[in-house]
């Protein structure tokens, strides 16, 4: 048998490394596997903020992170999904809410009855069937229980500012086992023969050998993996990050604002709310969007950061024995918020495929292919967001006519003509957050799942009766974001 | 608004060509999954052409399917003479001499926070004594007991660890669905069919003409009509991807026999020379068949050993059946769907003709064509897809049983040992080898538990595991799996016979159902 791989060493700063570092060594600490973290200096300013998606919450449990302790401590915030708005008020809201749509009527899915029932002239929006939806809309935090659960789905993510939680993350990595050491740079010996990394030179002094290194900055994989440009699908190359004052009831949502020139997040927290502005330098300079991304928050901005960004992906994650994660093996746009969602995923399947051994082969071909796919879908998810989106605006014609992947146009495609999602084995969103995105840009399918006429019309309007009254009646039992913010302090 | 639904012309016309098992499955799950106020469907069927019928075993996910039609299952098996299926058991498919059996249920525990097998592999990697696989699989431990009782609700009771399938008659299944199906509007037309005609502009199918002269007008065609693929492989030339370079076996002779004691709840598979031999036990006989690859064993060969093995009074002469493994490239073509035979051949090794139908009745009842509107072909493209991962997951499992054996000397087996195998295969058997990580997907058939009965028993067998196994001491670990093999083998010693079961709960004989067949 090959040497056991008993030293794991992860490079990487900030909330992403801690998050690693700390899933890492609470799984495998006690099968014997010692974990070591090289932090490098802070990229992150007072402006900067991490907003994520529910998965982050099953994760906080198992590292048993205090929720209440940790938004307290932050200065952070939930947030019950995403709001997407024009800046000039021509195109309608959506919200992307990250809890289900309705219930199931019959053992079919809800979603059919709903495009039939608007075909029969029932003018009742699909938000208002999703608790977390309307939740949202009314300032309200949803806390699920068996009731609710019942109905459907009601998971919420945080809007948590980012140097607050990383210094949180970085004292759970400590109560886990993680060994920490800082650098500002590292020096990388490889093994002449086989490319892979032996130890790493710490400011060209200390040294740190290991048996499989984790990449969360680039460090150890940019030069050497191939890496995939995705400026055709997602065109942003800048990035602004700015703070402006809370606000006075804090909003359980992100507010994403579409502006000619291009989008601009607001994420309330306790602490202030963090503004994100993403655009295309090549259609706009940096004076200008700076303009419009404070015009478009509507507040005094101050802090302000830009940043360039190339977004892609490394053809394969893993090589050798170093895997890329997070920002290191996928760069996404700043829509959607899905970068922590992105390093979670990497850090299941390592996890679903951690070798005992140093005879990995087989193990990192199989991360390297459902990671391709994996990351493929989630940046099918944003390209999907810009291909539909009806907004005006030099960006957004840019961004109509971005290219499209074989399997988002199959996609596509099944949405217009049935209204169902197609299913692939990598793909990691919700099939309710695909129809809220398709849904909220306006597309109407021609036609339903046809086993939703086996119900009858009568069973179908009483059905939709009582989900509404249940939806209506559990929102107002539910505290304000204010009240349970301030009730839990 | 669609004022005018309800009435015959706004119906959507479906004509299922074929009333063997395929076209009775359509038959009935789209009368029961469409509404007939939208769809008007019927069956045309030959009393003077024959079904193959030897999908005489099922797999667990026919009962979703009886669910879903609301059969009631002590009725349904009394009237197909049906019997439990566990699993099967593979007979010297690795070496002559071993057998192993694939159960319809899980392997195991997951301990640390990882797959049991993990942990089983950690053990023996360790060289500790932990057994075979098998022994931690209750639904194993039940074949071998010839027993069986309902799997208990309680999820964490290890009598809860499985599902469980059926032997059938197929031909009394149909017959049952045909029943079912025609006492639900579904209209059943008897004749042959020996034109069919094409819409000039579009050349779709739109009208089927039969020997008596009558003609039958559709909007969409299922193409249930076996081998012969009427529409899609006939008229509409849809190619066939031949599989033989991985699947050699061609041809089986089939034979039923009197009913042999003990009654066991699974499907027997012996492998031969030149193939392998199935035993399924039904309620009033038991079927068997030898299935073979010609280029490797003769029809003589092949018929002395079927007749050799056959433990129990034959019926008959056995009868030949051939059939080349492979699939349509598309299931789907213009107003044609083939589903069944029509649609590909996969030798009947784990059971899978009846769930590819299955698969493409749900598929399909969700991607139909809808009254008013023609065929679309995005929809058409889905169907596709799905069919192709249907098909092609399903192919790999059973390329799986071949490769891994080790009966050296015997040129079938040789032959398929050293073949080139679907890249798709030898990445899943790689990283098993490496990892002892099983396949484990969402679509398409087989579960990890299944993967991981096939891979052990043939053989092929992990030189690593997840690291995670390794939170638990050694020494404990030995512990917890002796009492895991205690735990399983204590409670199935405690359960009724299979065929006391079968007694008690459906028996056919009562009522005379499939007496004389």
């Amino acid at each position: 048998m090959s040497g056991h791989m008993d030293r794991l060493v992860i490079v990487g700063r900030d909330a992403p490394l801690w998050l690693a570092a700390s899933v890492v060594a609470k799984a495998l600490a006690p099968a014997g596997v010692m974990v070591q973290a090289i932090e490098l200096p802070s990229a992150l300013t007072v402006s900067d903020v991490y907003a994520s998606h529910p998965a982050l919450e099953a994760l906080h449990n198992q590292l048993r992170i205090d929720e209440t302790a940790l938004l307290r401590t932050t200065g952070g915030a939930f947030s019950l999904g995403q709001n997407f708005s024009d800046a000039t008020a021509r195109v309608p809201a959506f919200l992307h809410a990250f809890g289900g749509y309705g219930s199931a009527i019959d053992g079919q899915d809800f979603f059919g009855f709903w495009l039939k029932a608007r075909r029969y002239g029932l003018n009742v929006p699909l938000d208002d069937f999703s608790l977390t939806a309307s939740a949202a809309r009314q300032g309200r935090l949803l806390i699920p229980d068996d009731d609710t659960e019942r109905y459907a789905r009601s998971d919420y993510g945080y809007h948590l500012p980012a140097a607050a939680y990383a210094a949180y993350l970085k004292s759970v990595a400590q109560t886990v086992g993680v060994q920490a050491e800082e650098a500002s740079s590292v020096a990388i010996d490889r093994d002449a023969a086989t490319g892979d990394v032996k130890a790493l030179m710490l400011d060209g002094g200390r040294r740190i050998d290991g048996d499989l290194f984790f990449d969360l900055d680039g460090a150890l994989s940019r030069d050497t993996a191939e890496w995939l440009d995705w400026h055709q699908y997602l065109p942003f190359d800048r990035v602004a990050v700015a703070r402006g004052e809370r606000f006075r009831a804090i909003p359980v949502y992100a507010d994403e604002r579409a502006s000619p020139t291009g989008l601009t997040g607001l994420y309330p927290a306790q602490a202030g709310t963090y503004v994100v502005h993403g655009w295309a330098s090549g259609l706009c300079d940096d004076n200008t969007a700076l303009g419009q991304m404070a015009a478009v928050a509507g507040m005094p901005l101050m802090d302000t950061t830009v940043r360039t960004i190339a977004p892609g992906r490394l053809a394969n994650a893993w090589v050798g024995n170093c895997v890329a994660l997070g920002a290191a093996a996928c760069l996404l746009a700043p829509l959607h918020d899905l970068d922590l969602l992105a390093l979670q995923a990497g850090l299941v399947e390592l996890l679903g495929r951690f070798p005992a051994t140093a005879a990995f082969a087989a193990e990192r071909q199989d991360y390297n292919r459902v990671m391709a796919g994996t990351y493929d879908h989630l940046r099918d998810f944003q390209s999907l967001h810009l291909v539909l989106a009806r907004y005006g605006g030099t960006f957004w014609d840019k961004a109509r006519g971005v290219a499209v992947s074989g399997e988002l146009r199959h996609r596509i495609a099944q949405f217009a003509a049935r209204g169902e999602v197609a299913p692939w084995e990598e793909d990691t969103m919700p099939v309710d957050s695909w129809r809220a995105l398709f849904v909220g840009h306006g597309v109407a399918p021609e036609t339903y799942i046809p086993a939703v006429d086996r119900t009858a019309p009568e069973t179908l309007k009483t059905q939709f009766r009582i989900m509404l009254g249940f939806v209506k009646d559990q929102v107002l039992r539910q505290p304000t974001h204010d009240e349970y913010l301030h009730r839990n302090r | 608004m669609q004022a005018d639904q309800g009435t015959s012309q706004s119906r959507l016309r479906v004509v299922i060509v074929g009333g063997g098992t395929a076209g009775w499955m359509c038959a009935a799950g789209l009368s029961r999954l469409l509404s007939p106020e939208s769809y008007d469907i019927t069956l045309i069927e030959s009393d003077d052409i024959g079904t193959v019928g030897v999908g005489e075993a099922t797999l667990p996910h026919i009962k979703m399917f009886n669910d879903m039609l609301g059969l009631d299952e002590a009725e349904f098996m009394r009237e197909t003479s049906a019997t439990i299926k566990l699993g099967i058991e593979f007979v010297g498919w690795d070496h002559p001499s071993d057998r192993y059996i694939h159960p319809f249920g899980t392997f195991g525990e997951p301990w640390a926070g990882v797959d049991f097998q993990h942990s089983w592999a950690r053990a023996r990697l360790a060289g500790l004594d932990v057994g075979s696989l098998q022994a931690y699989s209750y639904a194993v431990a039940l074949c071998h007991a010839n027993g069986f009782e309902h799997p208990a609700a309680d999820m964490k009771d290890i009598r809860s660890t499985y599902s469980y399938a059926y032997h059938f008659d197929a031909g009394l299944y149909a017959a049952f669905l045909r029943r079912w199906a025609t006492a639900r509007g579904v209209r059943r037309t008897e004749g042959q069919i020996v034109a069919v005609g094409q819409a000039t502009d579009t050349g779709h199918v739109d009208v089927l003409t039969l020997k008596s002269g009558t003609q039958v007008s559709g909007d969409f065609f299922l193409d249930c009509s076996g081998f012969r693929s009427l529409l899609v492989g006939g008229t509409m030339q849809v190619g066939w991807q031949d599989w033989g370079r991985w699947l050699p076996c061609d041809r089986a002779y089939a034979l039923p026999a009197r009913r042999a004691e003990p009654l066991t709840p699974y499907t027997r598979s012996s492998a031969h020379a030149g193939g392998w031999i199935w035993r399924i036990p039904l309620q009033h006989r038991t079927g068997n068949g030898c299935v073979f690859a010609s280029d490797f064993c003769t029809e003589d060969e092949a018929r002395a050993r079927l007749l050799a093995a056959v433990d129990g009074d034959a019926f008959g002469e056995p009868k030949l059946l051939r059939f080349k493994a492979g699939r349509r490239d598309r299931a789907w073509a213009g107003n044609c769907v083939a589903i069944g035979l029509s649609s590909g051949f996969l030798e009947p090794l784990e059971s899978t003709s009846i769930f590819l139908i299955q698969a493409a009745v749900v598929d399909l009842a969700n991607l139909m064509p809808v009254p008013g509107q023609g065929v679309d072909t995005r929809l058409a493209d889905e169907f596709n897809r799905l069919f192709e991962i249907h098909y092609d997951r399903t192919r790999d499992f059973l390329v799986l049983h071949y490769i891994a054996n080790r009966r050296e000397g015997e040129a079938l087996w040789d032959y398929v040992r050293t073949m080139e195998i679907p890249d798709s295969l030898a990445a899943k058997v790689e990283l098993f080898k490496s990892s002892a990580v099983a396949p484990d997907y969402k679509l398409g058939l087989f579960s990890r538990d299944s993967w991981l009965a096939v891979l052990e028993g043939q053989g092929v067998l992990p030189t690593g595991y997840n690291r995670l196994a390794d939170a638990m001491p050694l020494d404990v670990l030995e512990r917890r799996l002796a009492d895991l093999r205690n735990r399983i083998s204590d409670a199935a010693g405690k359960v009724q016979s299979h065929a006391s079961f079968i007694e008690g709960y459906c028996n056919a004989r009562r009522t005379g159902k499939g007496a004389a067949a």
